[in-house]
């Protein structure tokens, strides 16, 4: 069982890693600041669930919290750029 | 037997994410302009954070060798999905709303701007 699950995850986690480094370039290269946190976001929210994957490939739960916590943080970035970009002031 | 099952789903539903993430990504590089690239965001958001977790809860549950600490991280992880579920489409269309009427992105390769016409330019 533990083989299985390991050597399936070996072979999945470079693809995921790849995957990031193209959302990276969308991130450098976005024309407009809606693109970049567009990337971003959906960048923060693949690495939570990398986390996750990646803390049953270590054998340990203490990435999930980490996980959970970026995800928050991602959307209040972009609740924040949101009201930035709407009223010119980042709400108090 | 039914840890098997749990886990060949939760590596396949990994796999898909896996998938769906690549997808997005791709599409997010090569779609002209913005609004086109929040479909591929967020298809790269939901399929590829969503489902992982899902995924990972799945295989969590059914491998027994990681032991009793599994439970925290299926429980965890099931928590999260849920919540990735609203948040990234609640960030998503912030974000859009306020592309569009603060007039950052530009609608270029566009033929027809309804929202122009029924709101009298928002």
């Amino acid at each position: 069982m533990e083989s299985i699950v390991t050597s399936v995850l070996t072979v999945l986690i470079p693809l995921y890693v790849t995957s990031f480094l193209i959302y990276v370039v969308r991130v450098v290269k976005g024309p407009t600041l809606p693109d970049r946190v567009l990337a971003v976001d959906s960048l923060g929210y693949d690495i939570a669930a990398f986390m996750v994957v990646l803390s049953i490939l270590l054998k340990s739960p203490l990435m999930v919290v980490c996980g959970l916590s970026l995800a928050l943080w991602i959307y209040a970035l972009d609740i924040y750029v949101a009201k930035f970009l709407e009223a010119r002031e980042m709400g108090g | 037997m039914i840890d098997l099952i749990l886990v060949a789903i939760g590596l396949t539903l990994i796999a898909v994410g896996v998938f769906y993430d690549f997808i997005g990504a791709i599409g997010l590089l090569r779609l002209p302009n913005f609004f086109t690239r929040l479909h591929a965001a967020t298809a790269g958001a939901i399929g590829g954070a969503v489902v992982p977790m899902i995924g990972a809860a799945l295989v969590a549950l059914g491998a027994d060798y990681l032991g009793p600490p599994r439970f925290f991280l299926a429980g965890a992880a099931f928590a999260s999905s849920i919540l990735l579920m609203i948040l990234s489409q609640a960030g998503s269309h912030a974000i859009a709303r306020a592309a569009y009427l603060s007039g950052e992105a530009r609608v270029e390769p566009a033929l027809h701007d309804a929202l122009k016409e029924r709101e009298g330019g928002g």
